[in-house]
């Protein structure tokens, strides 16, 4: 247990109450580390609606948060492959009511379905470009060189990318086709997850990718979002429940800006860089993230209410990038 | 792990086809986990990149175009087959067929033999047309450069000439080797990196030009002559390119007004090729298959007045949505040419 933890939690932690002996302690504590104790093996994580706002766009940011690709799982060989269906594509981005923005993106959103494997297995991506430029899947993670994903792939035709799981950690994908900063600008990008062979701790799960879009081809980022649609967590914030624990998967695909920071509001997190240790790196409320790096970041929220998230680029962030969690009560 | 990559993938036998239904589909994401009992075979193992078409004995059901669904339409006699295989793509294996009721099991014993779902490594003329439609969508981004070149506007030019070299070289480089053409990518960095500086010595830049485009010509000249001027090969390769040209125009608009003129740029660069090389074949389409002729020509006419210069007009000439019904209406007339020659 992290310092985080107990700095967060109001109640004591289980094995601490087993220490000390529950019959030392009253009815309602008692009731309360029961609480505790079931939310182990279960998340508590609000119901989010199926009608969560569009803002004009083929997906519903509020969905991406939780939404996870395990694909489709076989077995081949003794060995499970999850098989991935991909598609590049065009669509229009409804950024806000003054902006609409030709995205190139795969599977029709930005960013692209969080793909999530476990280390050890095999990924099997069926990659169908349809998007009139070519395009390519480039993974970060261990693969040969056939599977790097940077030979082009032309309108109309496909490929299959097969890389081996690992190694576990936070990682993404993304087009490499030149110029990258324009393909990846566009929205060609998405969060890969490979889980560690002995699964995290129980937690309300949370992708939060950072983006930047050159809305004009002059080289330089107007507007930014996190989960593709600029400020759209500010306009609807995102529902966690009080005492929590919140495991953020976090990635800054912002190209052009050498690099951004992700703050987090009347709190503190604990880093796993790179998503690629069990055990924290640091505590902090800011993290600094060049284009491709991303973290998981864990955190519990001690006072229910509203607090917001942003890169501490503040121009960055009132361009869009800018979100809130809703902490809701426990009790 | 063999890494090779395999072409057995369901969705990729879209590709194959002009008449798409299944890749229209938003593809599902999976949340839950769904355990196979059945070890699945290992599938067929090429290095080759999928292709645009399949192979010519087995009917790929995935792929096949309406008139090639329809040899088993007719041997089984079930109306409107065609169709309802189309419907129901795309299939991991043949025998959903029958799993998903488009037809009993009696019936797929009939035609087990004549179907599969899996690609084969492109050979002859799908390798050529694939070959060629590369290198035509290079033209395209060249040409479309010349003009804005010629326009004063290096930095609009630029992307047009980065393209060839970004996005098709690579991919088009082995197949280069193959048919042992000297190699130019040099000539097309060099024309970039001119280009990129600011384009200051025209002269060089013109030259440079000139050179990058007989590359491609000598490339595409790697191709028997009697291919090049056979129309259904030639109507193939229009096709990759008209397609292409139709996704790009589409991402080059939104809220009705051109917002990405480099999409736009990109599509009419497509577009004047492929004109031209109907151009190329237009007499024997004329003598030979005067029906499908008089509407290529028609709707190509009302196409080219989508792109009536190299800057985009104020305001669209034609939606995304009627540049590709023009484009399809091409595609469909093509498709009796294509099929009948490959028969």
């Amino acid at each position: 247990m992290s310092n985080l933890d107990r700095l967060h939690h109001p109640l004591l932690h289980r094995r601490q109450l087993l220490k000390y002996g529950l019959a030392g302690l009253g009815l309602t504590t008692a009731t309360l580390a029961w609480q505790g104790l079931k939310s182990q093996s279960k998340a508590r994580i609000p119901v989010v609606p199926a009608n969560s706002p569009m803002m004009g766009n083929t997906f519903s940011p509020m969905q991406t948060l939780r939404d996870f690709d395990y694909g489709t799982v076989k077995q081949e060989n003794g060995r499970t492959v999850r098989e991935f269906q991909l598609v590049a594509g065009n669509t229009t981005l409804q950024l806000n009511t003054a902006v609409s923005f030709n995205s190139w993106n795969y599977n029709n959103r930005v960013p692209g379905p969080t793909l999530r494997a476990k280390a050890g297995e095999l990924i099997r991506v069926s990659f169908l470009n349809r998007a009139g430029h070519a395009h390519t899947m480039h993974f970060h993670g261990f693969h040969p060189a056939a599977m790097d994903g940077i030979k082009p792939i032309r309108n109309g035709t496909g490929t299959i990318y097969e890389l081996e799981a690992e190694p576990y950690g936070l990682h993404l994908y993304h087009c490499h086709v030149s110029p990258v900063t324009r393909h990846i600008g566009k929205g060609l990008f998405g969060m890969l997850i490979i889980d560690p062979p002995q699964p995290r701790p129980v937690a309300d799960e949370i992708v939060l990718v950072m983006g930047g879009y050159d809305t004009n081809d002059d080289g330089k980022n107007e507007l930014y979002a996190f989960n593709g649609v600029p400020d759209y967590y500010m306009m609807n914030p995102i529902e966690i429940y009080q005492h929590q624990l919140i495991r953020l998967y976090v990635l800054n695909t912002i190209e052009i800006d050498p690099a951004v920071t992700f703050h987090l509001h009347a709190n503190m997190f604990d880093v796993y860089p790179t998503g690629m240790t069990l055990k924290p790196s640091h505590t902090s409320d800011v993290i600094t993230m060049g284009t491709a790096e991303r973290h998981i970041l864990e955190f519990k929220f001690k006072y229910p209410g509203q607090f917001m998230f942003h890169p501490h680029q503040d121009l960055i962030a009132e361009h869009g990038c800018m979100g809130a969690f809703n902490v809701i009560s426990a009790t | 792990m063999k890494n090779t990559q395999y072409l057995k993938i369901a969705i990729l036998a879209c590709a194959a086809s002009v008449v798409i239904s299944a890749c229209n589909n938003t593809p599902t994401t999976t949340t839950t986990e769904k355990p196979s009992p059945v070890a699945s075979t290992p599938p067929a193992a090429s290095n080759e990149m999928v292709g645009m078409k399949h192979g010519d004995k087995k009917i790929n059901i995935n792929g096949a175009i309406l008139s090639e669904l329809d040899k088993l339409e007719a041997k089984l006699g079930v109306p409107a087959l065609s169709n309802k295989i189309q419907a129901s793509r795309p299939y991991k294996t043949p025998e959903e067929l029958v799993s998903k009721k488009v037809i009993d099991q009696a019936q797929y014993d009939q035609i087990k033999d004549l179907v599969t779902i899996e690609d084969v490594v492109l050979t002859g003329l799908d390798k050529d047309a694939d070959y060629m439609v590369k290198l035509g969508l290079m033209k395209g981004h060249l040409y479309v450069a010349k003009e804005l070149l010629d326009l004063n506007k290096p930095k609009d030019a630029e992307p047009h000439i980065g393209h060839p070299v970004e996005e098709i070289y690579t991919d088009v480089a082995d197949q280069l080797n193959e048919r042992k053409v000297k190699e130019f990518k040099t000539t097309l960095i060099a024309l970039d990196d001119l280009v990129k500086a600011g384009a200051k010595e025209m002269p060089k830049v013109t030259t440079n030009l000139k050179e990058s485009l007989q590359s491609i010509d000598t490339a595409i000249a790697a191709l028997p002559e009697t291919q090049r001027k056979n129309p259904a090969f030639v109507l193939r390769v229009i096709n990759g390119l008209l397609d292409t040209a139709n996704s790009e125009y589409g991402a080059a608009i939104s809220d009705g007004k051109f917002k990405a003129a480099i999409e736009y740029q990109d599509s009419r660069g497509f577009i004047t090729y492929a004109d031209q090389l109907y151009q190329g074949i237009a007499a024997t389409m004329a003598k030979d298959s005067p029906d499908a002729h008089k509407i290529i020509v028609e709707n190509m006419k009302q196409l080219k007045t989508a792109w009536p210069a190299a800057i985009p007009p104020a305001s669209p000439v034609k939606t995304p949505p009627e540049v590709g019904k023009l484009i399809t209406a091409i595609e469909q007339s093509t498709q009796k040419v294509i099929t009948v020659a490959s028969k």
